[in-house]
């Protein structure tokens, strides 16, 4: 409501005569709050809040709301405004700026595209319940009632929401990077055909300069019309040989800045990566042929074995070792050890050379 | 023998009788020599394939042969791995030793050292792949390098790329077998080799790995050590000094000492170190660094890791960067273009 007067203010002193206009001019330079003013203070700033759009200059924002939200200090006022809600003005109306703020509001929650609709009448429908609410909230019809709809609303389709904003974004950034590489390319080209040209003339000069010299020392066997003669058919294959070139630079060119090419590019090396990895290139033995009993660490233990019969290995000689600390801080393991030992002992069970020999002829 | 002569004659090496093995291949021109050997390119004459021949130097040491030849030998012809580098034959002369291995012209070293490639974060992955790869295979046959460095890891014309230099390899011997501590090269030796270890485990390798693995990224050596104690001090500033807490019983090792004790690094450190890196490729280095060997990762585990299936995916070796060689083949074309202008 308090907007809404402040707005009604605004227009009236409009309406008056010019003569106060320039009063108004410069009461709108000054902050209401410190009463510093722009003609003394060309470096002051104003800045507003969305909350209920009143100008505040930016020291008094920072002394007044440094600590924390606290209540607007205009008189009638007394919204609770906070710091980072503060922004410049854009717009010199402040009706137009804060519709603007509300279409803002509206449009990230109500984010939906053309083509997220079957037919042209449904989108319409959409951008219709837009305008409705953004024209609601504009003009305090059903605010409140409004506010929670939209608010309800945000909650239901949040993650289509975010969905939405996700794969726009991501629409934006591709086609600017279409658009830069696109840049690049035609770039490229015409520096390359801009060397291409300084050459040919560079060539040229030096063709006639050639012909020149040549008619001049030319002895009479060779008539002056079949040196020339000569000279332009050199000129023409010439020709034709940088046209072949230009064309295969434009090529090259476009494989390395097209983004269609790179698309492809792409595509191949996706094709590489659906093939499965394999740390060991399929060469590592999983089923080995016998069964590891469980194999104590700690020195305790292993007194444990000794003194019992358990379900593990017992040999007294690996057993004294084991217990040695300066083993053991080496990295010396009782596990392998034993691993070892039974991993030689079944090394080539299991392998049948003559079928592996007959294989391999086979291959 | 007749014929045998004749081959030896017109490769024009030397009038010397050749033994059978020996003329299959064709020794064309010396490319390198070391302190044990001097290696030539030649050919594999059945095959026209290209090979590299390393004649392994004798009389130099008066117990026999060199140990890192017999090594070489002994764990070579036992892999058989398309990233490890293949030993095709072995023959003896009079007086020496000739290894006939696949002729692999570029390494990782020369890479990484020329600034003007640029590593993709997939070429990378490409690389530790197949590294880990070439050390699993060795791992499972109970092999240790034990002298992973860039500089041994060679680059075939396709792109493949293959760990050479078995002289100090060995394999996993009995458990209470001693190893010497002085191995791998210094700035890819693994803590519990800087402090004397000797029953160490496949953890130096992968320790190796991981440094190399840091060095494709920084392009510039991780850990840099000017002698063994500063290699210490360096490896502990960027890794953090090992206390019985991370790391139990490593006081226990004979060369222990903490003589700055350093915080370990937090993961923002490391992510300013590596600001390429991803949060996977950080956690690959992060295990492949582990100073507790127990708690390093195996091969099987970082080949298993996440940061191989990642996007992006590993570039197919073929498209790897390769050592820029076609640069006088571009200019011959020029020249040509050039020349056809002027026609």
């Amino acid at each position: 409501m308090v907007v809404q007067d402040n707005k009604s203010n605004s227009y009236a002193s409009r309406r008056q005569s010019n003569i106060v206009d320039d009063f108004d001019d410069r009461s709108s330079d000054m902050c209401p709050i410190c009463k510093t003013d722009k003609y003394l203070s060309p470096n002051m700033n104003f800045l507003i809040n969305p909350e209920c759009y009143h100008r505040i200059c930016e020291s008094c924002v920072d002394r007044i709301f440094s600590l924390g939200p606290a209540p607007c200090p205009y008189a009638n006022c007394g919204k609770i405004l906070r710091k980072n809600k503060f922004k410049q003005q854009i717009f010199d109306n402040l009706s137009i700026e804060r519709e603007i703020d509300i279409r803002k509001k509206v449009g990230a929650i109500y984010n939906k595209t053309e083509e997220d609709f079957s037919d042209l009448k449904e989108y319409n429908k959409y951008l219709e319940i837009i305008e409705d609410i953004i024209f609601k909230l504009n003009n305090g019809i059903d605010r409140d009632q409004t506010e929670m709809e939209l608010y309800t609303y945000e909650q239901e389709h949040k993650l289509e929401i975010l969905e939405k904003n996700i794969t726009e974004s991501q629409k934006n950034a591709d086609a600017q990077k279409y658009k830069e590489a696109m840049e690049r390319l035609r770039q490229e080209k015409l520096r390359f055909e801009r060397e291409h040209e300084i050459e040919d003339l560079e060539y040229q000069q030096k063709q006639q300069q050639e012909l020149l010299d040549t008619l001049t020392n030319s002895n009479s066997t060779i008539s002056a019309e079949e040196i020339i003669k000569q000279q332009q058919s050199n000129a023409l294959k010439r020709a034709s040989l940088r046209k072949k070139q230009l064309q295969q630079v434009n090529t090259q060119l476009e494989q390395k800045f097209n983004p269609v090419y790179q698309q492809k590019l792409l595509e191949q090396q996706l094709a590489i990566s659906r093939m499965p990895f394999t740390p060991f290139q399929g060469d590592r033995d999983l089923n080995k042929l016998y069964k590891l009993l469980p194999i104590p660490n700690e020195i305790d233990k292993l007194m444990d074995i000794e003194n019992h019969i358990s379900d593990s290995y017992n040999d007294p000689y690996l057993n004294k070792l084991a217990k040695n600390k300066e083993y053991l801080g080496a990295g010396w393991r009782l596990t392998t050890v034993y691993e070892r030992a039974l991993d030689e002992a079944f090394i080539g069970l299991g392998c049948i050379i003559e079928q592996e020999k007959r294989q391999t002829t086979a291959v | 023998m007749a014929t045998e002569v004749a081959n030896a004659v017109s490769n024009g090496i030397s009038s010397e009788v050749k033994s059978p093995v020996q003329s299959k291949y064709s020794k064309d021109k010396k490319v390198g020599e070391g302190t044990y050997a001097v290696v030539y390119l030649g050919n594999q004459i059945s095959t026209k394939r290209k090979i590299a021949i390393k004649e392994i130097k004798t009389g130099l040491f008066k117990d026999g042969l060199d140990m890192s030849a017999i090594r070489e030998v002994k764990y070579l012809q036992e892999l058989k791995h398309p990233n490890v580098i293949e030993l095709i034959d072995v023959f003896s002369t009079s007086n020496n030793l000739n290894l006939v291995l696949e002729f692999l012209p570029c390494d990782l070293e020369v890479l990484i050292k020329d600034t003007s490639i640029v590593f993709k974060s997939s070429d990378i992955k490409s690389w530790l792949l197949m590294t880990l790869r070439g050390v699993h295979h060795c791992h499972r046959n109970f092999i240790l390098h034990r002298d992973l460095k860039p500089n041994n890891l060679l680059l075939a014309p396709d792109g493949q790329l293959k760990i050479a230099d078995f002289g100090l390899a060995r394999s996993l011997g009995n458990p209470n077998e001693e190893l010497s501590s002085n191995v791998v090269t210094r700035w890819y030796r693994a803590p519990e080799l800087l402090f004397g270890a000797k029953h160490y485990t496949v953890a130096v390798d992968i320790w190796s790995v991981g440094i190399i693995f840091a060095e494709l990224m920084l392009r510039t050596p991780y850990l840099p050590g000017k002698d063994d104690i500063d290699q210490l001090d360096v490896t502990f500033r960027a890794l953090g000094t090992p206390t019985d807490q991370i790391w139990p019983n490593v006081s226990n090792l004979p060369q222990y000492n903490a003589l700055k004790i350093y915080p370990p690094p937090s993961r923002q450190e490391l992510r300013n170190r590596f600001s390429a890196a991803t949060d996977n490729a950080l956690d690959l280095l992060i295990l492949m660094t582990q100073m507790d060997p127990s708690r390093r990762c195996d091969s099987t585990q970082a080949l298993l890791h996440e940061f191989f299936t990642e996007a992006p995916r590993a570039t197919d070796p073929k498209d790897l960067p390769k050592k820029k060689e076609k640069k006088p083949v571009n200019e011959g074309n020029d020249n040509s273009n050039a020349k056809r202008r002027k026609v």
